[in-house]
């Protein structure tokens, strides 16, 4: 039975590693989103910008003009500080990105290597040697077990297969 | 009286002595401004034109054999020439070179900017040798290196869309039609065929057929991306039409591949399933 079960092992982890790589970006979104605690500011300094900008607009320069000229300053000041924060922002979330690639193709490579260390010497499925001959050696390799199916061609054949249908379905 | 001899026979002298002097400075004179300016520019050469111009202009006149007698002033060397007021007596290296007008801008783009600066810097530091294949050795590294920078900015564009959806697989109709093909062969050879020969020989039978069949498909014009490694042949000298038979052909084989893949994936779990159904049933 666990036997029986090794080629749906491998097929479930090459499965579940190709969809966390399609989620990646949203979960590197997600984790900046929860470890930014000052969002709301942004969206504040946007909204003060704007209703800077629609009283501006409402003042003639001619007749106002220190008005206008001290609302001209707010808005640049206000502008700065957004700039910066949403700078530091960009920043942060490419370094969470970054992280978080690097956390996932450290995982990816960890699981690969256990598992062709556990199924090096046993095959994942076995099958009459004559049916896939005359390829049977390197269907089977690194087992050498006779119509066995070896890890790294399951490994390489799932990889293929579920890219094909992960992109077919998104 | 004998002051105004003196004096006209000093400047005689003076004259003479400053014709020696100009004579012995117009010697090598050609060598001596193509190291101040440049290259020597024995064919015409308009895409430098724009440049050129707006380069100061020697008005080393190596025709004239009369001395400098008349008292008429000397042209500075640093003084561009005005629009349309060729000198007849300019090099012949300048003769050929038209002078844009003043009141129009200067059309040149980012490349052909680079390629001109680097056109001069490259000539400035060349020695003078009077050869063609020097020459043609530094036209053709120029015209690699304005390549290399058109395929530099096309690889920037390209970045952000392959930044996007890197390993997309694109499924025109032929490439459906040969994975379900595969997937239903596959099950067929699982049930009815495989106990008499190898599963790889129906493979390669429908992989045939799909050679036939695939002109009987819409032809998908499939853009070919700029990547580092088509960049990098292409500027190793490697034509554009071998590179793009070769990755023409490369596409065919992981075609090829995928069909394998899909049809061996889905031979093994048809096995699995029976295998299982055929354990549990009494």
């Amino acid at each position: 039975m666990a036997t029986g079960c090794a080629w749906f092992l491998v097929l479930g982890s090459v499965f579940l590693c190709n969809l966390m790589k399609i989620l990646l970006p949203s979960i590197s979104s997600f984790l900046t989103k929860m470890v930014q605690k000052d969002a709301e500011q942004e969206s504040e300094m946007r909204t003060e910008i704007q209703q800077m900008k629609k009283e501006q607009s409402s003042i003639s320069m001619m007749d106002e003009f220190a008005r206008y000229a001290r609302l001209e300053r707010k808005i640049n000041k206000t502008t700065d500080k957004l700039k910066t924060h949403v700078q530091s922002r960009t920043a942060q979330q490419a370094k969470m990105k970054w992280v978080v690639n690097i956390i996932f193709y450290i995982l990816q490579a960890a699981l690969m290597v256990s598992l062709i260390w556990k199924y090096y010497s046993d095959p994942v499925t076995v099958v009459p040697s004559k049916w896939i001959a005359p390829v049977e050696r390197l269907v089977a390799f690194p087992t050498g077990v006779a119509g066995g199916v070896g890890i790294t061609c399951w490994l390489v054949v799932c990889n293929k297969v579920i890219t094909l249908g992960l992109s077919a379905v998104s | 009286m004998e002051a105004g001899e003196e004096k006209t026979g000093s400047m005689s002298a003076a004259q003479l002595r400053a014709e020696k002097r100009r004579r012995k400075l117009l010697l090598n004179s050609e060598d001596r401004m193509n190291r101040i300016v440049g290259f020597a520019q024995t064919e015409p050469d308009h895409s430098a034109a724009a440049l050129r111009s707006a380069e100061p202009h020697f008005h080393l006149d190596l025709d004239r054999s009369e001395p400098w007698s008349s008292p008429s002033p000397r042209p500075s060397p640093f003084l561009s020439e005005a629009p349309g007021a060729r000198s007849h007596t300019a090099t012949p290296e300048r003769r050929g070179s038209p002078l844009p007008d003043f009141g129009q801008p200067r059309r040149a783009s980012l490349e052909g900017d680079v390629g001109g600066l680097r056109h001069r810097a490259k000539a400035e530091r060349q020695s003078d040798e009077a050869g063609g294949s020097p020459r043609r050795g530094l036209h053709q590294y120029l015209s690699r290196f304005d390549d290399a920078m058109k395929l530099r900015s096309q690889l920037a564009n390209e970045k952000p869309a392959q930044d996007g959806g890197s390993d997309v697989e694109e499924f025109d109709p032929f490439r459906v039609f040969r994975l379900v093909g595969s997937v239903l062969l596959a099950v067929f050879v699982r049930v009815f065929v495989c106990k008499y020969l190898s599963i790889f020989a129906p493979f390669l039978t429908l992989e045939l057929a799909y050679m036939g069949l695939s002109k009987y498909f819409p032809k998908v014009e499939k853009k070919s991306k700029t990547t580092v490694l088509t960049a990098a042949l292409l500027l190793s000298g490697i034509p554009a039409e071998v590179i793009s038979r070769s990755m023409d052909t490369y596409r065919r084989m992981g075609d090829v591949f995928s069909d394998l893949c899909v049809y061996f994936f889905t031979f093994i779990i048809s096995h699995e399933i029976l295998t299982l159904f055929g354990s549990e049933t009494p």
